[in-house]
């Protein structure tokens, strides 16, 4: 190709099938993270989310206002081919209460990444006497995009045990070659590229500081042990001593949901709420079969606390 | 991915507590006290902020599915559900802080679903109707409450805090009514059936005489009148209102 300074790369046409592939690229994962943010219980990538809803839609509207000035209509959105829609539909299908790893790991981790590869390169190539337009709204995706790729990083760090990491990086690969199958976002790269260093970018201001986990300290000295004995009891499955703790009209009702909770070898409370002087207590039971979430009701009875009612809030069985 | 989700997806980590509205102000009513936490104390502050940071959780929750369940909808609906949800993840950290400020902790009152219910209409022009227009509306009011009882008792973090979320939830009420008008254009069931959605919601939302038109310390929540005009409301609207308060059911 000519080294002229009006050589270019990219036709007016194909510029506008990208731009098109790009709006597709954001929207879907506009609409993907918006979706997420209800289905995704850990306050810090729930608010992630939310940050970035907004920023993805931006990126969407730049590129489709950008679609009339190179003569196509605006504001379209087209896959590049039925395999990156497909690669968009296994991405976002990680909708279950325990795959926010996979949620993350699929947009920021490989999505964001490959959106910025492709960015880079396009701005590299693109004519910087012809295409400032387009390459004005590459430069502010890539920056935001790169801070979003930033302030990922660090939420994801603390949601990875070890068996997150691994499910993470299984996802990752199958991911990956759905994208390579797909020739990525433009169906143009067999080896779609992938910025996954944003080393230098600050991410923290999409980062929001959630307080730490719940403390039981902040259960009352009077009301603390008598849960905790409860706990051991519902361990022990000792009817009777469970029986002792509840409120005489609701011994009836209370046991026969304790009957429904399966066996557990460790017994965690997990919140407290207050309603005026009643205590809701969440309890978390973990066993072989799984984990179960009791929501207890406490009241103060002549000075003793008592369980008034109580709720089995989920069970989820062992992976 | 489904669209829409069923109303108990709603995901929340382990410390927060569910409990139905009604339950919760029952057991209020039961123990002597109103149905939900007054402005009087620096505790019940902390009590009604507690109950905003939900609030404000299931809205960003509410206007990201609204973003994510109707693809067919015109781009800038879009575009303002997607401005709303990051407006709403402002506010959740601005009422974290809040809480924090207040001595309070996340999860230390039962959290209600009552508004991410509202947020599940199936309807695009229902879901704004009833979430700007009927909640967002309410948000004024109780916002507007909240920075002047902040004010009268010399509160200048709540009080500044407070106020530009006022001003993002009247933007958000306009965008309500925007949108209620643009997407039934020519289809007046669709409009009739959004309006009384909405309605419903504001009805509900006086619970029993709290909600009324009444000074600021002298009422659960008092209506914003002026900041409901800023946002849109016609003088007309607010009439209804006030006027739904006083014919309001017991809770």
């Amino acid at each position: 190709m000519s080294d002229h300074p009006l050589a270019g790369i990219f036709s007016v046409e194909a510029s506008a099938r990208r731009i098109r592939n790009y709006r597709y690229a954001e929207e879907r994962m506009m609409r993907t993270l918006g979706g997420w943010i209800a289905l995704t219980p850990e306050l810090a990538p729930k608010l992630l989310f939310g940050r970035h809803v907004w920023d993805c839609a931006q990126h969407a509207d730049l590129w489709g206002r950008r679609l009339p000035e190179l003569r196509a209509p605006a504001q379209q959105s087209e896959p590049a081919n039925a395999r990156f829609a497909a690669f968009m539909d296994l991405l976002d299908g990680r909708e279950a209460r325990h795959e926010t790893v996979e949620r993350i790991v699929g947009v920021y981790r490989v999505l964001k990444p490959h959106l910025i590869a492709t960015y880079e390169a396009h701005l590299a190539a693109a004519n910087p006497v012809y295409e400032p337009p387009t390459r004005r709204i590459l430069d502010r995706c890539l920056t935001e995009e790169r801070r979003h790729v930033a302030a990922a990083t660090v939420v994801l760090e603390q949601l990875l045990d070890s068996d997150a990491k691994r499910r993470a990086s299984e996802w990752q690969t199958r991911l990956l070659d759905a994208l390579a199958d797909s020739g990525g976002v433009t169906g143009e790269t067999p080896t779609p590229l992938l910025a996954t260093e944003v080393a230098g970018i600050d991410g923290s201001g999409d980062v929001v500081s959630v307080p730490a986990a719940f403390d039981p300290s902040v259960i009352g000295a009077d009301l603390r042990p008598i849960l905790e004995e409860h706990c051991r009891a519902l361990i022990a499955r000792d009817v009777a001593r469970l029986g002792e703790h509840v409120a005489g009209e609701r011994r009836g009702a209370v046991l026969g949901v304790y009957e429904s909770v399966p066996a557990a070898r460790t017994c965690e409370i997990a919140a407290q709420a207050k309603i005026g002087a009643h205590r809701l207590i969440k309890i978390r039971l973990v066993g072989r079969s799984g984990v179960s979430v009791l929501q207890l009701q406490w009241q103060q009875r002549a000075g003793i606390w008592h369980v008034v009612e109580a709720e089995l809030v989920r069970v989820e069985p062992a992976a | 991915m489904e669209r829409p989700i069923a109303y108990d997806k709603l995901a929340r980590e382990e410390r927060f507590v569910r409990k139905r509205a009604r339950d919760i102000a029952e057991l209020r009513m039961a123990q002597g006290l109103s149905p939900m936490a007054d402005l009087a104390s620096r505790e019940s502050i902390r009590e009604r902020v507690h109950g905003i940071l939900v609030g404000e959780l299931q809205a960003m929750e509410g206007a990201g599915r609204t973003v994510c369940d109707f693809p067919d909808a015109p781009w800038e609906f879009t575009l303002d559900m997607a401005r709303q949800v990051w407006d709403e993840s402002r506010h959740v950290e601005i009422y974290l802080g809040l809480l924090e400020y207040l001595g309070g902790y996340v999860g230390e009152f039962a959290e209600s679903t009552i508004l991410w219910r509202c947020a599940c209409a199936e309807d695009a022009a229902a879901r704004v109707a009833g979430v700007n227009r009927g909640l967002e509306g309410l948000a004024c009011d109780v916002f507007n409450q909240l920075i002047h009882i902040a004010r009268k008792i010399g509160d200048p973090v709540i009080e500044r805090a407070v106020d530009f979320v006022l001003a993002d939830e009247i933007t958000h009420v306009r965008m309500g009514s925007r949108w209620l008008n643009e997407l039934t254009k020519g289809d007046p069931d669709r409009r009739r059936q959004a309006i009384a959605f909405q309605e419903t919601i504001d009805e509900r939302f006086n619970l029993g005489g709290v909600r009324l038109d009444g000074a600021h310390e002298e009422v659960g929540i008092s209506i914003a009148k002026e900041a409901r005009r800023l946002a849109g409301f016609t003088d007309e609207e607010i009439d209804k209102l006030v006027r739904s308060t006083q014919r309001s059911p017991v809770y």
